[in-house]
């Protein structure tokens, strides 16, 4: 099997590493370095619960070679919070009862900071769309607008505080 | 207005979110252990034959692999719910496209993966069978030729590839139809759909010395799979030990063995630890979907819109085994009936084997099939006699103290406020507000699953309390629900418990997350837990203030006598140091439903326990050209009893909503000659976020007598109505009556042509 060597930034941290060269972005985040709070389900990047931040934009881990994120920049649901206290984001998801089987949530969780990002107003619809992508089984998607829109509304008053 | 509680009816987090937000909550598929192999499975690529040769060589050899499991490997046995029809790696024959004939373990999962692609299976085609009409009929191909051989529960009457035939019957049918004023029949034809959780089945099995079995899985029912284990391997139950990992949904997908059996097959072969997680594709072509149902509904009225009689034939697919099917085959009688009262009732039903998939207990089995036919047939009748739908409906519904269709008399029933309540939310006095928009309503009972559950409730010396069950926590948070009825009647915060669930071993028995039973039994037995705790306190408390037990009052989780107090903290102190600590064993088992057994016949579910009552109402746009839907505002009122957690409730109605609009719009898995042809996310086609409406719930509170503090069962109704409330409301919309689903936009267009064709 051919090997690459992969210099990848997860979070902040730095991996140097040496793997399979068709290995998608999520066999390094699970199994290479056994970051299992992105999640695996239809490898196709059609249900979307291995959505993580890569160089600013959400990308379905599972369709993207690991091998061309080469110097890259991953930011995974395991990275979002500092030390105890959870972002924004993850706090709205609680609050709002937007978290039910909690499977989808990383992917969504992690489409939603990449959405905010660049789009700080966001209306629920915009919201609608932007997480279009990862399916969600439980909640019927209102909960989760709900959270996204009030974690919004923080991280812009955040932002206007700094 | 004032509640009378503390802890219940308010909307706390669930206590198991934080590590879900995190990424910390390990799932199924993100269990690993040591030492551990991967598994993949061989599937059959013909619908019916024999298997003639497993050639294992060239897998064996190819990188990575370590052995090749078949059903050599299994002890011969058959399984099954109401039939045992079921075996873990084909033997003789397969009966579908995507059976499981043998499993490869190799060193990863892709290496398994290869291999299985290179085990060679030479199979005796046989003719299949693929639809329930066909497989009736007598000269068709049965799909167990062996089927007489099953062992099955005595209720059931079997003959060829009909699993059971079950009769529900009152009065005189064909008298009553004489004397109807008009009679209606139709025809209702439902589709097989997933239940869509976005976790995989996955399972990690581990044989500890050859003889004590030990899994890790996402199953909602750790004892089912302990037991159906025991079976399959010839072991006793104690020799098998199941626990639950965090759960990616289950919506009754996780009731039965997913991937567990072939885990432990394969476990026991190479003695090492083996992993299993289902592909997409073995999600689509061969997990547990909603069994398709034909529905023939006749129902007699008179011109004032009285029902007198209805007669139904009802054919249920089952696929390839009888599985719950056989219980769909009967709880759709009850569905079909409606909450209705009718004086004449003649409901045939049989489960029937295909070769396709075979089928299990998606959140309400039968419900969404039956309340489709019957809803569907309420509206036309109401057109057809000039009454307005939601009037014909209020003329026939049951009310309280009236009898079911089973004969059990029904107690706190919510239905015209249900429906009242859905009707002046979404403005049914307009009902056709513009050209091409229409809204359309829907109403349905539905029951509590009953089976007994029990609890350990532990104490802490620093006051913490541990609810111990031995049911999973599938996503509803009804285990957060239960542990509210907990703090409510042990009179701590919410905060205070932390829940330990889904372990044989070390848990209580609890019949399982299934059945909207979870907050309400888990709930009971906690109630039952708590008035042993105060028992004890009273004695222990009794002992340290110098009073009798009966003298000491308990408050708030206080235990008081006179002036002089201890509170719950201190009592589990004093226990841990003298006693062995505070603990007790809850246990609740739903009393038994009474009925009259002269009107079911070979019925195997024939009663709604603590009936809940709902409806839906849509208010929906159809562009009569593309045949687009366009929801503009989705309506449930759903008695719950009490409302325990309000922000979940709401979201069991929020995710079952939209799971419906998926069974009434888009979804289907769909077969050619018993092959999926979509068996992929791209094609099988969920609603996203786009699709889905905004939801409103309106919680009605009518307390049943044997729930938690008046709950009742709230998980699954919610995907009962979409299909019938939608139709009623695109028919409403644009005159298009579809009686088959999904109501594709093709569906519809091709309708309105035909409509505008025939000059109706």
């Amino acid at each position: 099997m051919t090997e690459v060597q992969l210099d990848l930034t997860v979070n902040g941290r730095r991996h140097r590493l040496s793997i399979p060269a068709h290995y998608s972005l999520l066999d390094v985040l699970r199994d290479e370095l056994e970051l299992t709070g992105t999640k695996t389900n239809c490898l196709e990047a059609e249900c979307g619960v291995c959505t993580v931040v890569l160089d600013g934009k959400s990308v379905a881990s599972c369709t993207v070679l690991a091998a061309q994120c080469q110097g890259r920049q991953v930011a995974t649901v395991e990275g979002l919070a500092e030390g105890a206290a959870l972002h924004p984001l993850q706090e709205a998801f609680i609050e709002f009862g937007a978290v039910q089987c909690g499977y989808c949530i990383p992917g969504m969780i992690m489409t939603a900071k990449a959405f905010l990002d660049e789009n700080p107003r966001p209306t629920r619809e915009s919201v609608r769309e932007a997480i279009a992508g990862t399916l969600c089984r439980c909640t019927g998607y209102q909960k989760i607008v709900d959270a996204i829109m009030a974690a919004a509304q923080r991280l812009s008053q955040q932002g206007e505080r700094a | 207005m004032n509640s009378p509680f503390r802890v219940i009816g308010k909307s706390f987090p669930r206590l198991d979110a934080r590590g879900k937000v995190s990424g910390k909550a390990i799932y199924g598929t993100d269990f690993a252990m040591q030492g551990m192999l991967h598994g993949k499975l061989v599937h059959s690529t013909i619908a019916s034959g024999e298997i003639l040769s497993v050639e294992i060589e060239e897998a064996l050899a190819m990188p990575g692999v370590y052995e090749v499991v078949t059903a050599a490997d299994i002890p011969a046995q058959r399984y099954g719910s109401f039939v045992k029809d079921m075996e873990v790696f084909a033997s003789k024959r397969v009966n579908f496209v995507g059976q499981p004939v043998a499993a490869v373990v190799a060193r990863t999962a892709e290496e398994a993966e290869a291999a299985a692609k290179a085990v060679r299976v030479e199979y005796k085609e046989q003719a299949a069978v693929f639809t329930t009409e066909d497989a009736v009929k007598a000269d068709a191909p049965l799909v167990h030729p062996g089927w007489q051989e099953y062992k099955a529960v005595p209720t059931v009457k079997r003959q060829g590839n009909i699993t059971n035939q079950a009769r529900l019957v009152l009065g005189d049918v064909d008298k009553a139809l004489k004397k109807s004023d008009r009679v209606f029949t139709h025809r209702f034809v439902t589709n097989i759909v997933h239940p869509g959780y976005t976790e995989p089945r996955a399972a990690i099995a581990h044989w500890a010395d050859g003889k004590q079995l030990h899994v890790w899985s996402n199953t909602q029912l750790p004892f089912e799979a302990q037991a159906t284990l025991a079976e399959i391997f010839k072991i006793t139950p104690s020799q098998v030990r199941v626990n639950v990992t965090v759960i990616g949904g289950g919506f009754g997908g996780k009731l039965r063995l997913g991937v567990e059996h072939y885990a432990a097959a394969a476990a026991l072969k190479v003695g090492r630890p083996v992993k299993f997680v289902s592909s997409c594709e073995e999600e689509m072509t061969a997990a547990l979907p909603r069994q398709p149902l034909v529905i023939d509904l006749t129902t007699g009225v008179t011109k004032e819109g009285k029902i007198l009689a209805k007669a139904a034939s009802i054919l249920v697919d089952t696929g390839a085994t009888s599985g719950s099917g056989v219980g769909v085959a009967s709880s759709v009688m009850l569905m079909l009936a409606g909450p209705y009262k009718i004086p004449n009732l003649r409901l045939e039903s049989r489960s029937v084997y295909t070769n396709k998939t075979p089928t299990g207990s998606f959140r309400a089995p039968a419900g969404p099939q039956g309340n489709f036919a019957v809803e569907s047939q309420m509206d036309i009748i109401a057109d057809a006699l000039g009454i307005d739908p939601l009037e014909f409906r209020l003329r026939n519904i049951v009310r309280e103290g009236d009898l079911a269709p089973n004969g059990q008399k029904l107690e706190s029933v919510s239905l015209e406020e249900c429906l009242l309540k859905a009707a002046d939310a979404i403005g049914w006095k307009d009902r056709r507000p513009e050209p091409g928009r229409g809204k359309g309503i829907a109403c349905a009972w539905w029951t509590t699953t009953s089976g007994s559950s029990g609890v350990y409730v532990k104490v802490g010396p620093d006051g913490q309390v541990f609810l111990n069950t031995g049911c999973a926590e599938i996503g509803t948070a009804a285990l957060t629900g239960a542990a509210q009825v907990l703090a409510e009647a042990l009179g701590v915060e919410l905060g205070s418990i932390q829940i330990v669930s889904g372990d044989t071993a070390s848990t209580p028995f609890d019949y399982g997350a299934q059945g909207s039973r979870t907050a309400f039994a888990v709930g009971n037995a906690c109630i039952d837990a708590v008035g042993k705790l105060h028992q004890r306190m009273k004695e222990i408390a009794a002992k340290q203030l110098s009073a009798k037990p009966e003298e000491i009052e308990i408050e708030n989780g206080v235990a008081k006598f006179g002036d002089k107090s201890l509170t719950l903290k201190e009592i589990a102190a004093i226990a841990q140091t003298s006693q062995g600590g505070l603990i007790a064993h809850g246990t609740f088992i739903a009393p038994p439903t009474l009925h009259d057994k002269e009107r079911t016949e070979n019925m195997v579910i024939t009663a709604i326990n603590s009936p809940s009552f709902h409806a839906h109402a849509v208010d929906l746009s159809v562009d009569a050209e593309t045949g687009e839907v366009k929801i503009h505002d989705y309506v449930v009122v759903q008695d719950v009893g009490r409302a325990i957690n309000p922000t979940y409730i709401e979201g069991q109605i929020e995710g079952g909503v939209v799971q419906g609009i998926g069974q009434a719009l888009s979804e289907e898995i769909v077969y050619e000659n018993g092959i999926v042809r979509n068996p992929g996310l791209t094609d099988y086609k969920m609603p996203t976020a786009m699709d889905a409406p905004n939801i409103r719930s309106f919680i009605v509170e009518s307390p049943s007598k044997v729930g938690p503090y008046g709950a009742k069962g709230v998980g699954e109704p919610p995907v009962i109505h979409p299909p019938a409330t939608i139709a009623n409301a695109i028919a409403s919309a644009v005159s298009a009556r579809i009686q088959t689903l999904p109501i594709t936009a093709e569906k519809i267009v091709r309708t309105l042509t035909e409509v505008s064709e025939t000059g109706k």
